[in-house]
């Protein structure tokens, strides 16, 4: 059983580990301290339907706060937080937007991963078109995926190339964030899309699901880490501690992304 | 000073009306405040390579082609319209004149999805065109050029409209009674009246056309070589190479201000 | 060749109820007040605006008649058309609008344009063959629309207001250049004019047109000894009464009686000559059956007579010498007394 792993295992685990130790850190450090005011969270287009439900109740465990939602696809969000978008909690679909920023020293180390993804196959209501493997997809008219510099788009790329299919570019049309992208399916006219399990769960009834075996699939990492520009680290350490804990998980679980560890 | 008939004059003839100079320059300090930063941004020592990147040039040549039919189209069907709308009573002429215009007030993307909803392969055209046809529009070249169009013919028809409004009825009147046919009126001398306005409405039409972006990206998505016109090419090039989008949005400025500069006699003069 | 028109056409809320014919051997104008309906007249035989009811018919041909259904297109009608502002296409030169019509109807344009050519010489603008409309002079750009109209040999010419659009100086000569050609057209001409002299100067027979229908027609002379209407009378220049003839007694409005000469019976008109009145500061004695005295409203020099405005029951004009007017010691607001000899006063059934 071969798994495909964005990074390596080391980081993963490393990750997962100073998680914990961090959680620990942090918890004991702050305890006094309750959050409060208002702090922005950046995070990944396919967070949009968990961190929302997260965010709310966020507030709800702590009145006071106010957490502000920025969607919009991983490498976007790299990009205006480098040109210094005010920003304090930062959550990537991939690590290696992530490790940009913590090596450029505009996140803080180390980057926790919180989440994991998986990608899916998502076609127009009742598949038409009757696509049931990535083979499939090379003789569909247009084909939605993301923009390469994206990472669910890196992601799929991985997962055609290693499945052996190509697909001219002339028959791609390239979605800016993973929402996009199902959305050139839902309400739009492609044929088909190359997204995550979680937002076709989000996506409902509207389009149907075409499972990619574990083999054939992708595993896409998410970490979060908090800004050192952010105007109230005590809040957004507190989100992050928040989204890493039992309910934080629970809703991530129940939108259709994976814990972030195998062991967890 | 005040007293004297020389002074008074000098001080009415050389005011300088300050109530109207100061807006107005803040106005155009907000028009050429955001080309400044433009200008001063660039990257102007790898400009050119900016330009030849395969994804650089598959944008603007498609601008230009697509633009160019939307067009072309814009006339094709704005003349006749213009003229129905214009010289025609017919009932419910009002109701037809607000919905060829209605596209310059709706959301482009609205507008889009409009069309998805009309021409997409689950709607009854559009599946009749791809099932009888083989034809699918959205997610192609013509499904640009006709998002492009939809946006785009409503400026024309209003400028040849109004034009074709203002022009004295009796001209026709008079070549009538010198035995030109309605056709013959129509090409001899209602035409080459409005034809002063008739390109002011292609060049805004054009330009708006070239600009397009929410009702492309939404009917015909986001493919290099086939529906990545410029202004798509720049949003995703701001995602990762903003040089390269500062290089694109530079040209499509550059053109747009040769644009409008040769049409600014015209188009004062007529609309 | 002839016209022959009974008709009633509508123009908004005006409505004109017209019928006349006229044949290619007399120049026919018709004269009348602003809105009395001369253009619409003129429209209605082009074919700009159909008829309500009745016929148009050119040469036996019906235009226009609702009744059957016909009507023919403007375009159709060898009808031609010099329009009161002209309307020469401002995007053409003279030669190429001379030449419109003729290309319209399918001549080539070389040929078109030699045509034009000699027209344009014709009506004396040879040398003006390219300039746009704009750069003509008011004449000149009157002779392209005539000589336009020409060009396509028409049975029918319709004129409007020729001269309106000229300036004093200019108006005399272009008269008497649009007389010369007139004269030589061989079809129906119609020429609508406000101005009394063009029509005398161009004219050979008269229809006066007053608030949509025909007041009067007949030649210049028959209309101008005969007035029919204030509005004649008054171009004219003659006092003119409607009244009600028994013997040799008209009673008039106002409740004055003229007496003349000549017996007659029932409606008639009474016309008097400026020139016949004369004038006392005293009720006069002698043979003059006709005396009325009132106030004198207005004074007005013409030339070397002068004309007097006498209001009152009977209000009139009489036209006396300066000396005369001297003489009486005549001004505003003064009462004179007024005499008109019975055999001055032409009476003629109305």
């Amino acid at each position: 059983m071969r798994k495909l792993l964005v990074t390596p295992i080391v980081v993963a685990a490393l990750a997962a580990g100073s998680a914990a130790a961090a959680t620990a850190r942090v918890g004991g450090a702050h305890e006094a301290k309750k959050p409060s005011g208002a702090v922005t969270v950046s995070a990944a287009a396919s967070l949009t339907e968990a961190f929302t439900r997260i965010g709310t109740d966020f507030q709800r465990k702590y009145p006071g706060t106010t957490v502000r939602l920025n969607f919009g696809a991983s490498s976007a969000l790299e990009l205006q937080i480098e040109q210094g978008a005010p920003a304090d909690v930062f959550a990537s679909a991939d690590t290696a937007t992530m490790d940009k920023l913590v090596n450029a020293g505009k996140a803080t180390r180390p980057a926790k991963a919180f989440a994991r993804n998986r990608l899916v196959i998502v076609t127009k209501r009742r598949n038409p078109e009757k696509i049931r493997t990535i083979r499939d997809l090379a003789r569909v008219p247009t084909l939605s995926l993301c923009a390469l510099t994206v990472p669910c788009g890196k992601y799929a790329a991985q997962m055609l190339q290693a499945a052996g299919v190509t697909i001219p570019e002339s028959k791609i049309t390239r979605g800016q964030d993973v929402k996009t992208t199902l959305a050139a399916v839902s309400p739009g006219d492609a044929s088909a899309a190359v997204v995550y399990v979680s937002d076709a769960k989000a996506a409902g009834r509207s389009i149907t699901t075409v499972t990619i075996p574990d083999a054939q699939n992708v595993i896409a990492v998410y970490p979060i880490a908090t800004l050192p520009s952010s105007s109230n680290p005590a809040t957004a350490k507190a989100f992050v501690r928040y989204v890493l804990s039992k309910p934080g998980q629970q809703v991530l679980q129940r939108d259709g992304f994976l814990p972030p560890a195998a062991t967890q | 000073m005040i007293g004297t008939a020389a002074g008074r004059a000098r001080r009415t003839r050389g005011r300088v009306p300050v109530a109207a100079i100061v807006p107005a320059i803040v106005a155009v300090g907000f028009f050429a405040v955001p080309l400044v930063g433009l200008l001063q941004r660039a990257a102007w020592s790898h400009l050119w390579d900016d330009l030849s990147s395969p994804a650089a040039g598959d944008a603007l040549r498609l601008s230009l082609e697509c633009s160019l039919w939307a067009t072309a189209l814009s006339i094709g069907f704005g003349v006749p319209l213009a003229w129905v709308l214009a010289r025609l009573e017919f009932p419910g002429r009002p109701f037809v004149r607000a919905l060829t215009l209605l596209p310059l007030v709706l959301p482009p993307v609205v507008g889009g999805v409009a069309l998805l909803l009309a021409f997409s392969r689950d709607s009854l055209i559009g599946g009749w065109l791809h099932d009888w046809f083989g034809v699918q529009l959205t997610f192609s070249k013509a499904g640009t050029v006709l998002a492009e169009t939809f946006v785009a013919m409503p400026f024309f028809v209003i400028t040849v409209e109004a034009a074709l409004r203002s022009t004295d009825r009796r001209y026709e009147e008079a070549a009538a009674t010198l035995g030109a046919n309605r056709w013959t009126v129509f090409r001899r001398v209602t035409l080459p009246m409005v034809l002063p306005s008739i390109a002011a409405g292609a060049a805004l039409s054009w330009a708006r056309a070239l600009g397009e972006f929410g009702a492309t990206i939404t009917f015909a998505g986001n493919i290099q070589g086939r529906t990545q016109t410029t202004p798509l090419a720049v949003y995703v090039l701001l995602q990762s190479n903003l040089d390269g989008a500062i290089a694109l949005s530079l040209v499509m400025l550059a053109v747009s201000l040769v644009v409008l500069t040769l049409l600014r006699d015209r188009w004062l003069g007529n609309v | 060749m002839s016209l022959e028109v009974a008709f009633t056409a509508r123009a908004g809320r005006f409505e004109l109820d017209c019928t006349f014919s006229a044949g290619d051997d007399e120049i026919v104008a018709v004269l009348g007040p602003n809105g009395a309906g001369k253009t619409t007249l003129l429209r209605a035989v082009a074919g700009l605006v159909p008829v309500e009811s009745g016929t148009i018919a050119l040469d036996g041909v019906v235009l226009d008649e609702p009744a059957t259904g016909t009507f023919v297109v403007p375009e159709a009608r060898p009808v031609g058309y010099v329009f009161q502002e002209y309307l020469l296409f401002p995007h053409l030169n003279a030669r190429e609008n001379v030449a419109f019509g003729l290309r319209s109807r399918g001549m080539r344009a070389h040929d078109a344009r030699a045509v034009a050519d000699t027209w344009l010489q014709r009506v004396g603008l040879a040398d003006r063959a390219k300039a746009k409309p704009r750069e003509l002079s008011g004449g000149q750009a009157q002779r392209v629309a005539l000589a336009r109209a020409l060009a396509m040999d028409p049975r029918l010419l319709l004129l409007d207001e020729p001269l309106a659009a000229l300036d004093a100086g200019a108006r005399a000569e272009v008269r008497r250049e649009l007389r010369r050609h007139l004269t030589s057209f061989d079809g129906v001409r119609l020429v609508v004019t406000h101005d009394p002299l063009d029509a005398l100067a161009l004219a050979t027979r008269l229809i006066v047109l007053e608030d949509g229908h025909v007041a009067q027609d007949g030649s210049i002379d028959e209309v101008t000894a005969r007035p029919r209407s204030r509005y004649v009378a008054d171009l004219v220049g003659v006092n003119l009464f409607r009244g009600v003839a028994s013997g040799t007694r008209v009673d008039v409005a106002g409740g004055e009686h003229l007496v003349v000469a000549d017996p007659g019976q029932g409606a008639v008109f009474a016309m008097v000559h400026p020139n016949a009145v004369a004038l006392y500061r005293r009720a006069p004695e002698g043979s003059p059956r006709n005396v009325w005295h009132g106030p004198v409203q207005g004074i007005d020099l013409l030339g070397d007579r002068v004309r007097v405005r006498i209001g009152g029951r009977l209000p009139l004009v009489a036209e006396v010498t300066p000396g005369a007017v001297r003489d009486l010691e005549l001004d505003e607001g003064v009462e004179v007394w007024a005499s008109v000899k019975a055999t001055e006063v032409v009476v003629y059934a109305a």
